[in-house]
């Protein structure tokens, strides 16, 4: 019996108590189905019927037994088939007469308990009433809703005897921390205010949700859930991640030495190790090595489509792959960035809002997305020519991460050429990934070219999160991140420093590692 | 009012308003009454209160937006004393200079090789605090160990010796560097030698391969100078090469390509072979992406960094600044690079650079570094 219960449900709940609730919540308070919702029950006469087949539905009769109303707060008895508006106190006279000491409430599902004269809330009864409710949710298709946090009774006890309780509001620094400087290491530390912002991934670790099942202390995933403690622990030193260091060295060795590097690389690296580890959590093993049902595939993998057109029987061959990042080619390269594929358009959707002449996120996206011919001297075997022939190739997104990364290939190693390229692009606080989507390439496909936008649908829309920038030179530089905080508030991240930043300053920053997340996130 | 006894038509206006009134409020009680049982709920389940903080210790936790000071009020560079104690050899080590340190600890760096030979021509003494602290050195240090050539070609292929180092942060602290130079690397000119007595075959193939290797008559051991070390000549080298390996060993290599080619060459099978090794899988990681690989970026030189030295650098290369690429063993299209490492240890980086003065690339090099080696580090 939970805290807030009380003895008098004892009386109730004898023989087939369980089944008997059940009914009532099913047939009064959720109705699952259109039919019982249009429909009420009514009981036979005789007393309150154990199994529930014998129960006959009729229209419309659920009402006060007293003076007909159909509103007023309606209860039910639960001892016997009574109901009796709360508000005229029908339902309580009918208490008194029968000494039935409980009712509950049919558009809340709440129990009444007429001794206690307030609601009481029974463990069991209240099991069994979440149980109905998620039934109920389901045949009417709204599917899972989500529920708060509840502390338990031992947590109770523990915060009531620490009343010096901190709340992360919009003002509080607490969830923002520096990073010691180790040699070069900005590169990691650009790359670690980026994670610890990442609200899932915070998530998911505060709420300890990694076991470890490897042997040895060389667990990534554990030392990641240990930097978020120390980032949420208040302090305000910066911290000094010297046993990340050396275990990403440890396990990524194509990454160790000290030398500056790249971030976007280590992103890729860590994110791998972190992979590899965690797939020790998933106690089912998975079929494919690199589809496992880790914190890092669900958050950060998505899908790319890559079809392959073949020019003489247009026969399409796709492929899908899993990537972390997606890598984009700026204007300023000496590959050709425009032209740019007709119709194609992102930025209806996107509303960018710079003047002409600015390249935006979007523009690298059209590009990228764009029908490539492969020339003469790429000729793919067509499986259904049987022979090679010239084809085009376009990549689409699949199936887009909950985190999406966006590299701006800024630096370029061609054979006549190794710069960085400065190139401003500007990118949107708000993106909507829709157009690039393989379904909608289907649909440009099928001729419809001009599609409405669908601003109901939010499965694709992302907000900007972090923005990782470098400056100086291919050889030698240094990296900040932008990392937001407490929806709309932002922070750069420089090393040890942590000060505060404007919209501004984000948006007007080169960029060079975008971190978009998923705005709405829906139950599976 | 029985529901059955309504039908909507016939009644006017005001009627229909009445009604629509009724139900809208009907609403907003319900709606009402549902927040009313929630907060009933959380007082008596016990966790209504949960909302409260402590209103002081919030305050210290308040944001701070002002100029020279960072969120937390603090003011900037006050952590230069930080320390962190290195998991790997256990000792107290500056955060700042974590990295090189753990780089060297690991047996990555390029001093690592001189610890090991330093280890190797004193494995005779039985000094034991010495061998203990580098024992860490001797199982990651793919130079020495030589059960685990693949391993070591491995971490070697990584590292192309060609390709530049950081230097800009280098350049202009020239001076300092050459004032400052690291004891040990004059230490080792006068190591004891190598005792040939306790080596197996494998091992002096090796060692004599990049190493004078010539027996000292007073002390028995082989002096760990380079091919060209003035103090013997060539007719002994080779004498001391048939004398251990047998007459098929007796020619050297050739000392000029050992001494001037930068290159590493490690068979390009052992690249493959640890590019698959870190993948672990044959099927497509996301950390190939394929993003990257797709575009048709032209980038033919897939090594950001490289840059040959000149020749006249390679004798004292053990020394100088070796140039490493990065992670290059990855099979990307266009994979692009850059360096970011972090200003913030500005004064760091000068002492850096000097325990990072004896590169890997030319491991087994025992070659006193002049002055003059820094500049290679422009």
């Amino acid at each position: 019996m939970s805290p807030a219960g009380c003895s008098h449900v004892n009386g109730f709940k004898v023989d087939n108590w369980k089944q008997n609730l059940r009914v009532i919540y099913q047939c009064f308070v959720w109705s699952g189905s259109a039919e019982t919702r249009k429909r009420k029950c009514v009981v036979e006469e005789g007393g309150f019927v154990p199994d529930a087949l014998k129960i006959t539905f009729k229209a419309k009769s659920c009402m006060c037994h007293m003076c007909g109303a159909h509103l007023n707060r309606l209860h039910s008895c639960l001892h016997c088939v009574f109901f009796g508006c709360f508000s005229k106190k029908h339902i309580h006279e009918h208490a008194k007469n029968k000494r039935h000491n409980l009712a509950i409430d049919l558009l809340y599902g709440g129990i009444y308990c007429f001794v206690c004269q307030d609601y009481i809330y029974d463990k069991d009864m209240e099991q069994i009433a979440k149980e109905e409710q998620r039934k109920a949710w389901k045949l009417q298709g709204i599917g899972e809703k989500y529920s708060m946090w509840e502390p338990t009774k031992r947590e109770l006890e523990l915060l009531r005897h620490n009343p010096k309780r901190r709340k992360i509001t919009a003002n509080c620094t607490i969830g923002l921390r520096g990073l010691i400087n180790l040699g070069n290491t900005c590169f990691m530390n650009c790359i670690v205010q980026a994670l610890t912002h990442t609200p899932l991934l915070r998530d998911f670790f505060l709420s300890d949700r990694h076991k470890c099942e490897m042997q040895s202390n060389s667990c990534l995933v554990c030392e990641m859930s240990q930097l978020f403690q120390e980032f949420y622990s208040g302090h305000r030193s910066p911290h000094i991640p010297f046993r990340l260091l050396h275990l990403v060295w440890t396990h990524a060795r194509h990454l160790a030495g000290y030398e500056q590097q790249d971030a976007h690389e280590f992103l890729i690296a860590a994110l791998d190790v972190l992979h590899r580890h965690c797939k020790d959590d998933n106690g089912k093993k998975a079929n494919n090595p690199n589809h496992c049902n880790c914190i890092i595939d669900q958050i950060f993998t998505g899908g790319l489509q890559s079809d392959v057109t073949c020019q003489v029987c247009h026969g399409v061959s796709t492929t899908i792959d899993p990537f972390w990042d997606i890598s984009l080619d700026l204007p300023g390269s000496s590959t050709p960035f425009w032209p740019l594929s007709p119709g194609s358009d992102g930025s209806v959707v996107n509303g960018d809002s710079h003047p002409s002449g600015a390249t935006t996120l979007t523009d690298c996206l059209r590009r990228f997305t764009r029908p490539e011919h492969l020339g003469s001297s790429a000729k793919i075997k067509c499986s259904g020519c049987h022979s090679y022939q010239e084809s085009t190739k376009q990549l689409t997104m699949k199936r887009l991460p909950i985190v999406a990364c966006f590299h701006l290939k800024r630096f370029e190693h061609s054979a006549k050429l190794r710069r960085k390229i400065t190139t401003y692009v500007s990118f949107p606080l708000e993106l909507d990934m829709t157009p690039f989507m393989a379904s909608s390439k289907e649909s440009r496909m099928n001729g419809q070219y001009q599609q409405p936008v669908d601003s109901l649908n939010n499965d694709n829309k992302y907000s900007l999160f972090a923005v990782v920038n470098h400056q100086g030179t291919l050889e030698s530089g240094h990296y900040t991140t932008f990392i937001r905080q407490h929806k709309d508030q932002w922070f750069k991240c420089d090393d040890a420093i942590i000060t505060k930043a404007s919209i501004k300053d984000v948006l007007d920053s080169e960029g060079y590692l975008l971190f978009y997340h998923k705005q709405f996130l829906e139950y599976e | 009012m029985k529901m059955e006894d309504m039908s909507l038509s016939g009644l006017d206006n005001t009627k229909l308003e009445a009604l629509a009134h009724d139900v809208y409020s009907d609403l907003v009680e319900d709606a009402c009454l549902g927040l009313c049982f929630e907060v009933h709920r959380a007082v008596k389940q016990g966790y209504f209160f949960l909302d409260d903080t402590d209103q002081e210790s919030m305050k210290d936790f308040e944001i701070v937006d002002q100029p020279g000071v960072d969120i937390f009020g603090q003011v900037y560079n006050q952590w230069k004393n930080k320390e962190c104690v290195c998991p790997n050899c256990s000792r107290s080590i500056a955060a700042s200079r974590f990295a090189p340190h753990l780089e060297k600890c690991l047996g990555m760096g390029r001093n690592s090789s001189r610890i090991a030979n330093r280890r190797i021509a004193s494995s005779n003494n039985t000094s034991k605090s010495e061998s203990d602290q580098e024992d860490n050195d001797d199982i990651n240090d793919n130079d020495w160990s030589y059960g685990s050539e693949k391993k070591a070609k491995k971490r070697k292929s990584e590292k192309n010796p060609n390709s530049p180092r950081r230097t800009k942060s280098l350049k202009h602290k020239n001076g300092e560097l050459s004032s400052s130079v690291n004891p040990d690397l004059y230490k080792y000119n006068y190591s004891s030698g190598i005792s040939y007595e306790t080596l197996g075959p494998e091992e002096l193939r090796s060692i004599l391969t990049t190493q004078c290797g010539v027996v000292s008559e007073h002390t028995k051991k082989m002096c760990t100078r380079s091919q060209r070390c003035p103090q013997h000549t060539d007719e002994q080298r080779r004498a001391v090469r048939v004398f251990l390996l047998g007459p098929s060993a007796s020619t050297l290599p050739n000392s000029d390509t050992m001494l001037e080619n930068d290159s590493y060459d490690a068979p390009d099978g052992q690249l493959i072979m640890s590019r698959l090794q870190w993948d672990g899988s044959s099927d497509i990681s996301p950390s190939d992406s394929a993003s990257s690989k797709a575009s048709t970026n032209n980038s033919e030189s897939k090594r950001p960094k490289k840059k040959k030295k000149p020749s006249t650098l390679s004798l004292t290369s053990a020394g100088g600044g070796g140039e490493r690429d990065k992670g290059q063993e990855r099979e990307r299209g266009d994979r692009e690079r850059v360096a970011g490492g972090g200003s913030g240890s500005g004064s760091s980086s000068s002492q850096n650079a000097l325990g990072l003065s004896s590169r890997k690339k030319r491991p087994k090099l025992p070659v006193p570094p002049a002055p003059s080696i820094y500049d290679d580090l422009n």
